[in-house]
């Protein structure tokens, strides 16, 4: 020791460089096979790549360290999920409309976080980057715990209500749920940088914060623990996801001039085809949680006009306009919410969970949050439709909806500047007509036509006959395509859609919990009206 | 009652509240640390406690794991400190800053000269030497009539001037410092500097050609940075694009002349933006992005940028530089950061520019 007394001792390494010396040598050079041939889909796109290294790893963490991390995040939410079930939780939350939030959440928007974990493993495979590689298989692994958590924080309501038990299934085939699958289908089908535009920076970073709105916040104003501790439990994956996002976003525009363009179609693209998935969380946000906690309108307000606001004009430094048919979305916050609620009331008997109107308290909460729309179209819509319900002759459509070939949303959206017309376009492609809800959807179609003519689209396929179960016959004469189509698609007639008033949750939920199943209405049943 | 909050790997030194966060104290020092939400959920801001106590506050068990506490992590945009502290944060090392510690300083006025109608350069030699980086700026305390009030300038002298410091300060219409400065300052004052402060220096280990970019009353820095190089031999080429408005407010234009003439490195381009039509200016007319622009035919490509002028020149230069190819990594500025520019909505596209 005393011979070593002198020496100074070691500069200690900072945290950049002890990252760097752990991870040295992990990605290497290939010597026996060309680099083409392991990485084949990486040019193309057009996209140009100078130098993988300028990549800045933005979180430095090894995989040693990620499953520490992700283990005891694990431990803790299931530790509170145990005690939300050992309490019975699910009937401490506002009322029984609260839980067909959760329905669509379970059997929409769990199947997309798989379909994430399918790209990004994708991604993992195909980048020839080492920084963003790791990146993209850390957030495949995500994903999928994303995808196992809110199954196990959800599926403790399956137990007490109908309509969650059968979720794979009814990913793949009912007719609405084709929307979320489609719009991964979709990016998962492109290249991979589109793909990680699409994804990372689109949905993750421009678009994620509206869902964690109505979802994190939502969940705790309804009193749903078991979701706000997922929902914990998951942010603080997805300020890494977020952070990917801009990372590459600033690493394609600072390589190559050419590149510019191309991020400029793909951000319009995935732009307009997140902002279209989110309207399913604008009707959640506005109809389905019994304590609202914003408007569609105002989170549109704060989450895309002011912070995207900020986004592009950054962005603007390198070439980057925002996004096409961002005025649309400023245009259509007023009524969205109101449009869709209005054709799920319409078409209750094929959906996978009951549909109420608007209470008189929460109509008067739209007019105060949409003064420009509500108490103009859509307060004398729902009076009219109350007015037949109480005469027992309730509105409901009859026919199947027509789809928009790219987003797949029944063509229900009206003209950006005439709220009383519905949009119509069209446009024609090897003969054939295709039917589009917007500028934006029908832009994304004749970029890409033969992507989009294969599109699996439900209603079609019903018409077709491709939507019944083997050894169903339909020249029988007792055969009902309705019934048979929704057979098929795991939605059995009155149980699972219809109205909430005759629905079987909110009968339970009244006989279980002593308290109405739509708090701004009253009781339904006597089990209430006996105990107040 | 305060703390010291030391930042590794900067080594420097600030003071802290007890009740204010970590993340607060280093963004109003101007220290930029990771971050994010800004209340404890998404972990971006998460910093090792080397030394000291912090309490965690409102950080979240899902954010701040509790093997990360038992390590001495903490979440800097909660942590609030109960001792004095020291963090290492996820930020680069800067291999040409130097640490200096900030001090007080006693001097006297040796002389006050008018550079432009509105700038005058007030000259104070200190009682005793005062160490600092090319770049840097100093506290003055201004013994305005009713008590004394501080203001920040660039020093534009360059470090080699010994115990003579230069200030060089424009008149702020209505402003009582500056308002006294240009009135009532004279020869023989004693006055009271606090310094060096800021983390605007030149990156002189990165030997790639330089370009400053100076307008208004910006040219201290660079001017005090420019010298200091051509002084100390650098070979590479160095370029100052300088803006005012017109030929009398474009002060020190004549030693710039000078020392292109004398050092080949140096490149010098005045710019002009308002000068009259027809006056025997022969130099560029335009803004000071425009005049770049033309002179690197619109690729900056391999260089590295300084920029200091008003908050208008500066925009309009990032965006010239990275229409030019030059991006974040490469451009340099003075700018602070408070805390009340964390809350209002901001991309985190880009984190110093």
């Amino acid at each position: 020791m005393a011979a070593d007394g002198d020496r100074k001792p070691a500069k200690k390494l900072n945290l950049k460089e002890n990252y760097a010396l752990l991870t040295r040598g992990l990605g290497w050079e290939p010597s026996y096979q060309k680099k083409e041939d392991i990485f084949r889909t990486v040019d193309f796109e057009g996209v140009k790549i100078h130098d993988w290294d300028k990549w800045e790893d933005p979180f430095r963490l090894t995989m040693d360290a990620y499953w520490k991390y992700q283990g005891e995040k694990e431990r803790k939410l299931y530790a509170i999920i145990d005690a939300f079930q050992q309490n019975n939780g699910q009937f401490n939350v506002t009322d029984v409309r609260y839980v067909q939030a959760l329905k669509v959440f379970l059997n929409g928007i769990v199947g997309l976080e798989y379909a994430s974990h399918r790209g990004f493993n994708i991604l993992g495979r195909e980048l020839p980057g080492v920084g963003p590689r790791i990146a993209a298989q850390m957030q495949a692994i995500d994903e999928l715990r994303h995808a196992t958590t809110q199954i196990h924080a959800i599926s403790h309501y399956n137990r007490y209500f109908e309509g969650m038990a059968e979720f794979p299934h009814q990913f793949d085939r009912v007719w609405y749920l084709s929307i979320p699958k489609s719009f991964f289908e979709d990016a998962v089908a492109s290249g991979p940088f589109e793909f990680i535009v699409a994804i990372s920076f689109a949905f993750e970073y421009v678009l994620t914060n509206l869902a964690f709105m109505p979802w994190m916040s939502g969940a705790a104003f309804n009193g749903d623990m078991s979701t706000v501790s997922f929902g914990f439990s998951a942010q603080s994956d997805e300020a890494r996801h977020m952070t990917l996002g801009i990372e590459v976003i600033k690493f394609l525009l600072e390589q190559d001039p050419a590149n510019v363009p191309l991020v400029q179609k793909w951000i319009d693209k995935w732009f307009w085809r997140g902002y279209r998935l989110l309207a399913l969380l604008a009707t959640m946000m506005d109809y389905m949680l019994p304590k609202r906690v914003m408007s569609w309108s105002e989170a549109w307000t704060i989450y895309y006009e002011e912070n995207g606001g900020a986004l592009f004009s950054d962005l603007a430094r390198y070439g980057i306009k925002p996004p096409k048919y961002a005025d649309v979305t400023v245009k259509e916050k007023h009524r969205v919410s109101h449009e869709m609620w209005s054709v799920f009331y319409t078409v209750r008997d094929a959906l996978g969970f009951p549909i109420w109107l608007p209470s008189k308290e929460e109509m008067d909460w739209f007019s105060e949050k949409y003064p420009e729309t509500f108490d103009r179209y859509y307060r004398p819509r729902f009076e009219y439709w109350r007015e037949l319900e109480d005469k027992g002759t309730p509105f409901r459509s009859s026919t199947l909806p027509k789809l928009c070939q790219v987003c797949q949303w029944p063509c229900l959206y009206t003209e950006p500047d005439d709220a009383s017309e519905f949009v119509h376009r069209q446009g024609e492609y090897q003969g054939e007509i295709f039917h589009f809800c917007s500028d934006g959807c029908s832009d994304i179609f004749h970029d890409e036509p033969e992507k989009y003519v294969h599109a699996w689209m439900p209603v079609h396929q019903i018409y077709q006959g491709n939507c019944f179960k083997e050894g169903v016959d339909p020249s029988a004469a007792d055969f009902n395509p309705m019934a048979a189509a929704l057979d098929y698609m795991g939605i059995k007639p009155g149980v699972d859609g219809g109205s909430m008033r005759d629905h079987v949750d909110a009968q339970r939920w009244e006989s279980w919990t002593a308290r109405p199943a739509n708090m701004h209405e009253g009781a339904i049943t006597d089990a209430v009206r006996k105990t107040t | 009652m305060s703390y010291q909050l030391t930042i590794e790997p900067l080594g420097q030194t600030l003071e802290i509240e007890d009740e204010q966060t970590i993340l607060d104290a280093a963004l109003r020092a101007g220290i930029w640390l990771p971050h994010a939400c800004c209340h404890g959920l998404c972990a971006t801001c998460k910093v090792q406690v080397r030394e000291g106590e912090v309490d965690h506050g409102e950080a979240s068990p899902f954010a701040l794991m509790d093997f990360e506490r038992e390590e001495g992590k903490t979440l800097a945009c909660c942590a609030r400190p109960q001792s004095d502290v020291v963090i290492e944060a996820d930020i680069d090392e800067e291999p040409d800053a130097e640490v200096i510690p900030v001090r007080d300083f006693e001097g006297t006025v040796t002389r006050v000269e008018s550079l432009t109608p509105t700038i005058k350069a007030v000259f104070i030699r200190l009682d005793e030497p005062m160490h600092f980086q090319a770049g840097q700026y100093v506290n003055l305390s201004i013994p305005v009539p009713g008590g004394t009030i501080t203001r920040a300038f660039s020093l534009a002298n360059p470090p080699s001037s010994g115990n003579e410091v230069e200030l060089n300060i424009r008149i702020v219409p209505g402003g009582a410092g500056t308002g006294w400065i240009h009135e009532s300052l004279g020869a023989g004052q004693r006055l009271s500097v606090a310094g060096p402060y800021g983390r605007f220096f030149v990156r002189k280990s990165a030997r790639q050609p330089m370009l400053f970019m100076a307008g208004g009353s910006g040219l201290s820095s660079p001017r005090s940075m420019i010298v200091d190089l051509l002084e100390g031999n650098s070979q590479q080429p160095i370029t100052l694009v300088y803006g005012q408005r017109s030929r009398n407010e474009l002060y020190y234009h004549e030693q710039f002349l000078e020392l292109a003439g004398r050092y080949p490195n140096f490149r010098y381009v005045p710019a002009l933006s308002h000068e009259p039509e027809g006056s025997d200016w022969e130099g560029y007319r335009g803004f000071v992005h425009e005049a770049a622009r033309a002179c690197f035919d619109g690729d900056f490509r391999g260089h590295k940028a300084y920029l200091c002028g008003p908050p208008l020149m500066i925009d309009a230069c990032i965006t010239a530089l990275m229409q030019g190819r030059l991006y974040e990594r490469d451009i340099y500025n003075e700018k602070f950061i408070s805390a009340a520019d964390a809350q209002q909505a901001k991309s985190p596209l880009f984190r110093n520019i």
